[in-house]
C-alpha cells in the first residue's frame, strides 16, 4: 500500500511543477515526471506475490519449468510490454516540446510565461 | 574545437562497436529475452547520438547521410506492413504464417523475429533523424540570434 502512495506522491510533484512554475523548461520537466509516474503505476498493478520467491517470480520461462504453474505464479508480463512502448512515446513528446520551446525563445526572446502571456502579436 | 576532448573520442572509438552489437542482440533475441524491437531500437539510436556528441555534427552526418536515414526509416515501416499483409496466406490479417519451430531456439515463434527487426530499424533511424533536426534547428536559431544582437 505504501508503494502506491509513493507513486501518487510522484504524480502530485509532477503536477505541481507543471502548474505552479513560471519558467517554461521547469514546466517541461514537470510533465516528464508526471509521465514517468503514470508508467510506474501501470507496471505496479501487474505484480503478483509469489510463495516460492520473496520478490515475485519474473515472467521468463526456463526449459525446466512447468508452463501451467508458471502462468499462475509469475508476475503479469502484459503491463510491462505495453509500458515499454509508452516510455518511447514519452520521449517523442519531449522532442516536440523542446523544439517548441526553442521556437518560442527565438520569437519572444524570453522563456517566462507571465511575460509571454502579456505580449500580443 | 570540434566535438569533445581526446579522452572522450578515444573511449568512443573503443566502445561504439560493442554498443551496436549489444543493441542488435537485444533486437534479434526479442522473443526469448526481455527487450524486443522498441528497446533495441532506442539503444542503437543512442549509439548514433554518441557519435554525433563526441565527434561533431559533420563527421556523424558523413557516416549516415540524411537521405539514407530517411530511406531506412520508411523501409522499416513498409517491411512491418508487408509482414502483416502476408498474413493473408494463413487466413486473416496479421496471422502468424511461418512454422512455429522448436521452443527456446532462435528460429522459432513464426515471424516475430522479423517483426522485431523491422521495428528496430524504424525506431533507431526515427530517433536519429529527430535528433539531427533538433541540432540543425538550434544552429539556425543561434545564428539568427547573433545577427539580431549585432544590429
Amino acid at each position: 500500500m505504501t508503494i502506491y502512495l509513493m507513486c501518487f506522491l510522484l504524480l502530485v510533484m509532477g503536477l505541481y511543477c507543471l502548474v505552479a512554475k513560471k519558467h517554461l523548461i521547469k514546466k517541461i520537466i514537470g510533465l516528464v515526471i508526471l509521465d514517468y509516474a503514470i508508467n510506474l503505476f501501470i507496471v505496479l498493478i501487474g505484480y503478483r506475490p509469489s510463495g516460492t520467491r520473496p520478490g515475485g517470480l519474473p515472467p521468463i520461462l526456463f526449459p525446466d519449468m512447468n508452463p501451467a504453474q508458471f502462468s499462475r505464479e509469475a508476475v503479469d508480463p502484459l503491463p510491462q510490454a505495453l509500458v515499454l512502448t509508452s516510455i518511447v512515446i514519452g520521449l517523442g513528446v519531449l522532442f516536440m516540446l523542446v523544439s517548441l520551446a526553442i521556437r518560442i525563445y527565438e520569437k519572444y526572446k524570453t522563456l517566462d510565461t507571465s511575460e509571454i502571456s502579456k505580449l500580443k502579436g | 574545437m570540434i566535438g569533445m576532448t581526446l579522452i572522450v573520442k578515444k573511449v568512443t572509438q573503443f566502445i561504439i562497436g560493442l554498443i551496436f552489437v549489444f543493441g542488435i542482440n537485444i533486437v534479434l533475441f526479442g522473443h526469448l529475452t526481455p527487450g524486443g524491437g522498441f528497446a533495441g531500437g532506442v539503444i542503437l539510436a543512442c549509439g548514433f547520438i554518441l557519435i554525433m556528441l563526441a565527434f561533431g555534427k559533420d563527421i556523424a552526418l558523413g557516416k549516415v547521410r540524411k537521405p539514407i536515414a530517411h530511406i531506412m526509416d520508411s523501409s522499416g515501416a513498409l517491411m512491418f506492413l508487408a509482414l502483416a499483409m502476408l498474413g493473408y496466406i494463413g487466413g486473416t490479417f496479421f496471422f502468424n504464417f511461418l512454422p512455429q519451430g522448436k521452443q527456446f531456439y532462435l528460429r522459432s515463434a513464426g515471424f516475430i523475429p522479423l517483426a522485431n527487426i523491422a521495428i528496430g530499424i524504424k525506431v533507431s533511424s526515427s530517433l536519429f533523424v529527430a535528433f539531427v533536426v533538433l541540432v540543425l534547428f538550434g544552429k539556425q536559431v543561434s545564428k539568427t540570434m547573433d545577427d539580431s544582437d549585432e544590429e
